[in-house]
C-alpha cells in the first residue's frame, strides 16, 4: 500500500460489490460459496437478506465486502439505479451452459460502463463449469442437483457423461470478450467452489483503496483539499439514532 | 399471476407502501408505467428531465397515465441543449429537505433502507436580501447570540420567542385564542418581532409561504426543526444523496424485492378492472369481496390481486381515480430547474461590528487560491443550501408569496464537480395562475445568480451562466373523496402530499403508514393470510411458512417489523 507509514492500515475499507446476472445463473450460490463456503442445491431463496459482509485480508491490507446481490428486481429489468450506485466492484455473472446468459451478462457491463462509478472493477464470471468439466478432486455424492432444468439428468450419472457438450460459452469466447472490455475474468462454480474466492481476491488487488479511503464511504476524513465538497457533511442515520429528542439545541 | 397486493405507481408514498406490506408478509406486486422508480418524487438524469418535460408538454397523450400527467404540471417551457455529463445529474421532480425527526426518517432507521442511502447535512439556510447579499438566519441560540445583525432587545425576543417555539405551547396563554391568527401578524404582536426576524422565522424557519399561513401548524413545524437541529449536527435538515426522495424510494423498493415484492417497469397499463369475486364464497364475509385485475402491455399475464394500491394518475375515473378533467387543484408550485457552472456565495449583508477571527461556525472554506485567514465578512460558498425570498424582496417578484431556492451540488451527489442544481418553487395563488411559471420565475433565478459572483472578491467576476433551465407548474390533485376509503374494497388512492421543500417527505410517509393499514383491514377482510416473518413466528425454524388455516398469522401490530439480525449479517474473515 502507498502509505502504510500512516499506519491506518488496520482499518479496513469498506467496498460496495454488487452482483448482475440473469436469473438462475448462480449469483446467489457465489456468494453463499464465498461467505459461508457451502453449496446447498435445495436451498430455499434466501428472502430477507438487505447485504452481507465478508472481510478479506490481502496482504496488508483488509477489505470488508458489502455485498448486494439482486432480489429479483432484474426479472423484470426493473432493477434500480440505486443499487449499483456507489459500487466499487461487481460480479457479472454468466452460466456457461447458457449462451443468452453472457449476452445479458454483456448488456450489464455496457449499463455499469455507463451508469455506475467510472472507476468501478468489474469481472465477468462464468459460473457452474463443474457441469462441463469432468471434476477430478470433488465427486459429489448429492445426485439430485437442484440446477435448472438443462442440467438435471446429468447429474445422475455423475460427471462422467460427455459434460463438453453442455457448454455454451467457450472459455476462448468470453475471455475475449472480457479482455476487450477491461474486465476481470474467471470460470467458476459455485457447487465445487473453484474459481470463487479468486474472483473476491482479484478483486481486492485492483480495487484503488486509497481512492476509496478518499470518499465518502472510506469513512476517513482525507484532506480538505480536494473536493471538499463530497466529503464534508455526510450523515450515517443510525448514528446519532438514540439521541433523539434529547439532542435539541435549545 | 396472483398477488395480495398490485401496487400501481413508484412515487414515494406508494414505494413505502408496498415495503411494509412485503415486510408484513404479503405477496406484492409493483408497477410502474415508467421506465424509472419514484413517479412524481424521481430523480432524474437531466436527459430524462427533457423527456419527462417533452412528454407532458405533448400534445398527443399516448396514454391515460400521460393524459392524467399533462393536467397535472402544465406551462412547460424549456432550454434545448443538454449539458454534458447528463448523466451524473439527479434532478429531484420534488426537491426535499427532511427533517432529523419525524416520520420519514423513522421509517428510514425503523425499515433498515436508512442503510441503502446516504444524507448530507443542509449546509445553510439564508434569507435574499439584495443582489450579492443575503441575511443568515438564526436557527438556534448560539445563532442568535452570534448575530451581529440584532440588538440586545431584539436577541431577547428572539430567544423568548425560540424558547417558547420549542417548548409545548399548544394551550400556552401566549397562543391560545390566536392558533389561527397570520403568523406573520403573530410575532409582531406576541413576540413584538420586527421586520427582519419576522420574515426570517415565518419564511426560512417555518418555511411559510405567505404572510397569511395559520400560527398553529407554522408553530408546530419550528418545533420540529429546533427539535431536529442537533441529531446529525447542526443543521436540523438532511438532503438526500442523488437527488433525494427519488434515492429514497429506491431503496423502499429494494426491501420490498428483498421480501419477495415482483418489480414491473415500464410497462404501460392497459387496464385495470375490479370484480365482484366468486372465488370467496366465505360464509361470514357478507360484504362482496372484490377482486382487482391489471393488464399491462407486453405482459401476458393479468396480475391479480384482493387489493390495489394506486397513486391517482393510474386508477380509473370509474374506481375512483384522479378526475384529470377537474381542473380545480389543491395545490400548485411553480418550479424552475437550473443548472449552473458556479456556486452560490452566501455574504451576509450585515457589516460585522467586530471581526472575531476566530469564528468558525460552519464551512468557512473561501476561495481556495486566496489567503484563508482574511478576517473580510464570512462568505460562504455553498454547495447544499436553502435560500429564500421572502413575499416583495424583489420587485419583479411575487409581493405575496415566499419563493424558496434549493441549491444542490456535488457534495450530495446530485451534480458533477463545479455544477449546481437550483430548484426553485413558488406556491401559487390564484392571482399568480395566469402567469408561465417561466415569467413567474425568471427573476428569482436572475437573484440567486447574482450570489454567484459575490461582491466581496476583489476581482471582478462574472455570475454563473445556466446550463440548463426547465420550468413549469406542478398542480397536485386534489384530495379523492368518491369512496370512503373505510369500504373495505375501494382502491387505495395515495392522498396528495403538499410539495412543500420540508414537509412533502414526512407527509408522504404518513400517507403511506394509513395506505398501509387500509390495506392491511382490506386484506384481513378479503380472508388474505399473510407469510409470517420468521422473526415473528414462535418457533425459530429458519423457514418462512405461509400459514395455511385462517387465523394463524397473528394481527400485525406496528408499521415496521423489527429488523432482522440475518440483514446485516457479518461474516468472520476468512
Ligand atoms: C449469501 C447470500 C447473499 C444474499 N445477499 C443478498 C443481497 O445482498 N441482497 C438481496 O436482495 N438478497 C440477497 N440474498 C437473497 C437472495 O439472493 C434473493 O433475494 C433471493 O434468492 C430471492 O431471489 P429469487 O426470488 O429470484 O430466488 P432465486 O435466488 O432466483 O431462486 C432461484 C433458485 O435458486 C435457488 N437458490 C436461491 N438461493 C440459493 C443459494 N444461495 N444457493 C443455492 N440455491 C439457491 C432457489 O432455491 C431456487 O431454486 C442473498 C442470499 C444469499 C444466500
Ligand atoms: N451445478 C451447478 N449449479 C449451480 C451453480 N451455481 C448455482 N447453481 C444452481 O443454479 C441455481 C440458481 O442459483 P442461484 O444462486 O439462485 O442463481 P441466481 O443468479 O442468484 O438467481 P436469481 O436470484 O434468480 O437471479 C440453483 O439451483 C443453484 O443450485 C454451479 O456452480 N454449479
Ligand atoms: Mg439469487
Amino acid at each position: 500500500m502507498a502509505d502504510a507509514a500512516s499506519g491506518s492500515t488496520e482499518r479496513s475499507v469498506q467496498v460496495k460489490l454488487v452482483l448482475l446476472g440473469e436469473a438462475a445463473v448462480g449469483k446467489s450460490s457465489i456468494v453463499l460459496r464465498f461467505v459461508s463456503n457451502e453449496f446447498q442445491p435445495n436451498k430455499e431463496p434466501t428472502i430477507g437478506a438487505a447485504f452481507l459482509t465478508q472481510k478479506c485480508r490481502l496482504e496488508d491490507r483488509v477489505l470488508r465486502y458489502e455485498i448486494w446481490d439482486t432480489a429479483g428486481q432484474e426479472r423484470f429489468h426493473s432493477l434500480a439505479p440505486m443499487y449499483y450506485r456507489n459500487a466499487q466492484a461487481a460480479v457479472v455473472v454468466y452460466d456457461v451452459t447458457k449462451a443468452s446468459s453472457l449476452e445479458k451478462a454483456k448488456t450489464w457491463v455496457k449499463e455499469l460502463q455507463r451508469q455506475a462509478n467510472p472507476n468501478i472493477v468489474i469481472a465477468l464470471a462464468g459460473n457452474k463449469i463443474d457441469l462441463v468439466t469432468p471434476s477430478a478432486s470433488s465427486s459429489t455424492p448429492e445426485s439430485e442437483d437442484e440446477a435448472d432444468d438443462a442440467t438435471a439428468t446429468p447429474g445422475e450419472t455423475g460427471t462422467s457423461g460427455e459434460p463438453e457438450s453442455l457448454r455454451q460459452v467457450p472459455r476462448d469466447e468470453a475471455e475475449a470478450y472480457a479482455q476487450e472490455a477491461g474486465l476481470l475474468f474467471f470460470e467458476t462454480s459455485a457447487k465445487t467452489g473453484e474459481g470463487v474466492v479468486e474472483i473476491f481476491t482479484e478483486i481486492a488487488k485492483k480495487i484503488p483503496i486509497d481512492q476509496i479511503l478518499a470518499s465518502t464511504r472510506g469513512g476517513q476524513r482525507p484532506g480538505a483539499a480536494s473536493g471538499r465538497a463530497a466529503q464534508e457533511g455526510g450523515v450515517n442515520l443510525e448514528e446519532n439514532n438514540a439521541k433523539g429528542k434529547d439532542a435539541c439545541n435549545c | 399471476m396472483d398477488f395480495d397486493v398490485v401496487v400501481l405507481g413508484t412515487g414515494l408514498s406508494e414505494s413505502v407502501a408496498a415495503a411494509a406490506l412485503s415486510k408484513a408478509g404479503y405477496k406484492v406486486a409493483h408497477v410502474d408505467t415508467n421506465q424509472y422508480y419514484g413517479g412524481d418524487e424521481a430523480s432524474l438524469t437531466v436527459e430524462e428531465l427533457a423527456e419527462w418535460a417533452d412528454a407532458r408538454a405533448s400534445d398527443d397523450p399516448s396514454s391515460d397515465y400521460l393524459a392524467n400527467q399533462r393536467a397535472r404540471y402544465t406551462s412547460i417551457t424549456r432550454s434545448q441543449t443538454i449539458p454534458p455529463q447528463s448523466r451524473q445529474y439527479s434532478v429531484s421532480l420534488a426537491p426535499s429537505i427532511v427533517p432529523s425527526i419525524g416520520p420519514h426518517i423513522d421509517s428510514l432507521i425503523a425499515s433498515g433502507v436508512s442503510r441503502y442511502g446516504q444524507f448530507k447535512l443542509l449546509e445553510k439556510v439564508a434569507v435574499y436580501d439584495r443582489p450579492g447579499y443575503v441575511q443568515s438566519v438564526p436557527g438556534s441560540k448560539e445563532d442568535v447570540f452570534k448575530s451581529k445583525a440584532l440588538s440586545l432587545l431584539d436577541k431577547r425576543r428572539l430567544m423568548r420567542f425560540l424558547m417558547f417555539a420549542a417548548g409545548d405551547f399548544e394551550g400556552k396563554k401566549e397562543l391560545e385564542g390566536k392558533e389561527q391568527t397570520p403568523f406573520v401578524q403573530y410575532l409582531q404582536d406576541v413576540f413584538s418581532l420586527k421586520d427582519q426576524a419576522t420574515s426570517a422565522i415565518a419564511y426560512a424557519l417555518a418555511f411559510c409561504t405567505s404572510a397569511e399561513e395559520p400560527t398553529l401548524p407554522a408553530m408546530q413545524r419550528i418545533r420540529q426543526y429546533l427539535r431536529s437541529a442537533g441529531r446529525y449536527g447542526a443543521s436540523p435538515f438532511l438532503v438526500g444523496h442523488y437527488g433525494g426522495l427519488g434515492e429514497t424510494a429506491q431503496g423502499f423498493c429494494r426491501t420490498s424485492a428483498v421480501k419477495g415484492g415482483t418489480y414491473i417497469l415500464g410497462r404501460r397499463v392497459v387496464s385495470v378492472e375490479s370484480s365482484p369475486d366468486d372465488s370467496t364464497k366465505d360464509e361470514k364475509s357478507t360484504s362482496t369481496s372484490h377482486s382487482y385485475s391489471v393488464k399491462l402491455i407486453d405482459f401476458d399475464e393479468r396480475l391479480t390481486a384482493k387489493v390495489l394500491v394506486s397513486s391517482p394518475d393510474y386508477v380509473p375515473t370509474s374506481l375512483g381515480g384522479n378526475t384529470s378533467t377537474s381542473k380545480q387543484s389543491a395545490y400548485a408550485v411553480a418550479r424552475c430547474v437550473a443548472i449552473i457552472d458556479k456556486p452560490l456565495v452566501f455574504t451576509p449583508s450585515e457589516v460585522p461590528e467586530d471581526t472575531p477571527s476566530t469564528d468558525t461556525d460552519g464551512p468557512t472554506d473561501g476561495p481556495e487560491d486566496e489567503p484563508s485567514e482574511k478576517p473580510e465578512p464570512p462568505s460562504y460558498d455553498v454547495d447544499t443550501a436553502l435560500l429564500v425570498f421572502p413575499p416583495g424582496c424583489l420587485q419583479n417578484g411575487s409581493t405575496t408569496t415566499a419563493v424558496h431556492a434549493l441549491v444542490t451540488g456535488e457534495g450530495s451527489m446530485s451534480a458533477p464537480r463545479g455544477r449546481y442544481i437550483v430548484n426553485i418553487s413558488l406556491s401559487l395563488s390564484e392571482s399568480t395562475l395566469s402567469s408561465s411559471a417561466e415569467e413567474l420565475l425568471r427573476p428569482y433565478l436572475e437573484a440567486a445568480l447574482s450570489l454567484t459572483a459575490p461582491p466581496s472578491s476583489s476581482s471582478v467576476t462574472s455570475p454563473a451562466t445556466s446550463l440548463f433551465s426547465l420550468f413549469y407548474i406542478h398542480h397536485t390533485p386534489a384530495a379523492v373523496s368518491s369512496a370512503p376509503p373505510s369500504s373495505s374494497s375501494s382502491v387505495i388512492v395515495t392522498p396528495p402530499s403538499r410539495p412543500h421543500l420540508p414537509t412533502i417527505a414526512d407527509e408522504a410517509t404518513e400517507h403511506a403508514e394509513a395506505m398501509f393499514w387500509t390495506a392491511v383491514k382490506q386484506l384481513k377482510a378479503a380472508g388474505v393470510q399473510r407469510t409470517v416473518p420468521k422473526e415473528e413466528a414462535e418457533e425459530g425454524d429458519a423457514s418462512v411458512e405461509k400459514a395455511g388455516t385462517e387465523d394463524t398469522s397473528p394481527d400485525i401490530d406496528s408499521f415496521w417489523p423489527p429488523l432482522d439480525a440475518v440483514e446485516d449479517e457479518t461474516s468472520d474473515e476468512w
